[in-house]
């Protein structure tokens, strides 16, 4: 089996989708978290200077979302068929729109704008989306066939950073309520979530 | 067995649906290429999965996602790496691409402030781009020399994205290749790559 290191900050931010993942596939890892004060002299060595970067038997990738298909992949949780592929990466990258539009909201520092945002987010691009995304939902709680995909664990790693500013976002909303609980209480997640490392982001 | 059909829509424009019109190109496939006028787009909007465009649409199933839309096309048609890990490489540079066009479409058309949208102009074309650039310059020699392409040893998504930011940032700036070797002869070599070649010299020609 290939060695694999990740290597971000303390925090789950734009690794925790990838971690998920490993977690899920049962996959082993290096998951190592460097402080601040290491990243001036790493991001000279990483591919585009950012990280999340996966070093993979020596060779280095970048870019959060090519690590986490890779992973997917490897873990066989990328869907299918082609067709059930590009349907998981339309998802994928659906949810990664709004998650830019969250960020704006919880990044804005001046407080009277951040409410401002804070309620257009909340009443516009958050309902439309989770309506859109109940859609594409089917009954059993997955969106892309009948089993666990990594677009399922996206949306949970999403939800997650989502409701920690916008707690009932969820309500009334059941197949994607059951997608949450399908991705909880796969074993592999069951244990993550239990395991690692409690940051605020 | 039948070719599926194929069919993008979009506006009349390159934009975020050409990387995957030069990838069905590449391929000598037949596609259906719906431009439709912004007055029009009222009437395909609710159509669209996600209420945006462009959209591929392959025997009836409807993929939107500029990055989704062309990934499947690589794939479909043999141009996305023959491992995993080729797959990975040409996915970094397409994201590293789709991460500068984000930041060009933001102070284009989302920086109300004209004053702003100068000085984040500025910030791109003379720190971001060439940074990213000399980044892609890089990877793209870290593969076999730089005489071929980003990922294994063929084309990818991975060109057919870098093709369409080179369109657009040289038409700011024309010399904008000019301290990176590799990548000004890996545009030639997408120019003339067959199929893209004819569609370049045949499709419409539009500002954006």
């Amino acid at each position: 089996m290939p060695s694999y290191k990740l290597t971000y900050f303390n925090v789950r931010g734009r690794a925790e989708l990838i971690r998920l993942l490993f977690a899920t596939g049962g996959i082993p890892y290096e998951d190592v978290r460097i402080g601040r004060d290491k990243w001036p002299e790493l991001k000279p060595k990483t591919p585009m200077g950012q990280i999340p970067i996966l070093e993979v038997d020596g060779q280095v990738y970048c870019q959060s979302m090519a690590i986490a298909r890779f992973v997917a992949r490897e873990a066989g949780l990328l869907g299918e068929s082609s067709s059930d592929q590009a349907r998981a990466d339309m998802l994928l990258d659906g949810g990664a729109e709004v998650g830019e539009l969250l960020k704006e909201v919880v990044l804005e520092k001046d407080a009277s704008k951040r409410a401002e945002k804070k309620k257009e987010f909340s009443e516009k691009s958050l309902p439309h989306f989770l309506t859109l995304y109940e859609g594409f939902a089917n009954d059993s709680g997955h969106f892309v066939g009948e089993s666990l995909t990594w677009a399922d664990i996206s949306f949970f790693n999403m939800m997650d950073f989502l409701t920690a500013e916008f707690p009932s976002a969820l309500e009334g909303y059941d197949k994607l309520n059951k997608i949450i609980e399908n991705v909880k209480s796969n074993p592999g997640i069951a244990k993550w979530l239990k395991e690692r490392p409690v940051t605020d982001h | 067995e039948k070719m599926p059909a194929y069919k993008v829509y979009y506006f009349n424009a390159r934009g975020r649906a050409e990387p995957t019109r030069l990838l069905l190109a590449a391929a000598g496939v037949p596609f259906e290429d719906v431009r439709f006028e912004v007055e029009k787009w009222p009437e395909y909007k609710p159509k669209m999965p996600m209420g945006q465009a462009p959209v591929l649409e392959v025997d009836g199933t409807m993929i939107c996602q500029s990055a989704a839309m062309a990934r499947f096309v690589a794939r479909e048609t043999g141009r996305a790496g023959k491992t995993n890990l080729e797959l990975a490489k040409a996915d970094m540079i397409v994201d590293g691409v789709a991460d500068l066009m984000n930041a060009m479409a933001n102070y284009h058309y989302y920086e109300p402030d004209e004053a702003r949208k100068a000085e984040k102009k500025k910030t791109f074309f003379e720190t971001t781009l060439p940074q990213f650039l000399g980044h892609f310059e890089k990877l793209l020699v870290a593969n076999n020399g730089g005489d071929g392409f980003f990922a294994g040893d063929g084309l990818t998504h991975a060109e057919t994205f870098f093709l369409c930011l080179y369109e657009s940032i040289s038409k700011e700036n024309p010399n904008v290749l000019n301290a990176f070797p590799k990548l000004t002869a890996l545009v030639e070599r997408i120019r003339t790559y067959p199929g893209i070649k004819e569609w370049l010299a045949k499709r419409p020609q539009t500002e954006f």
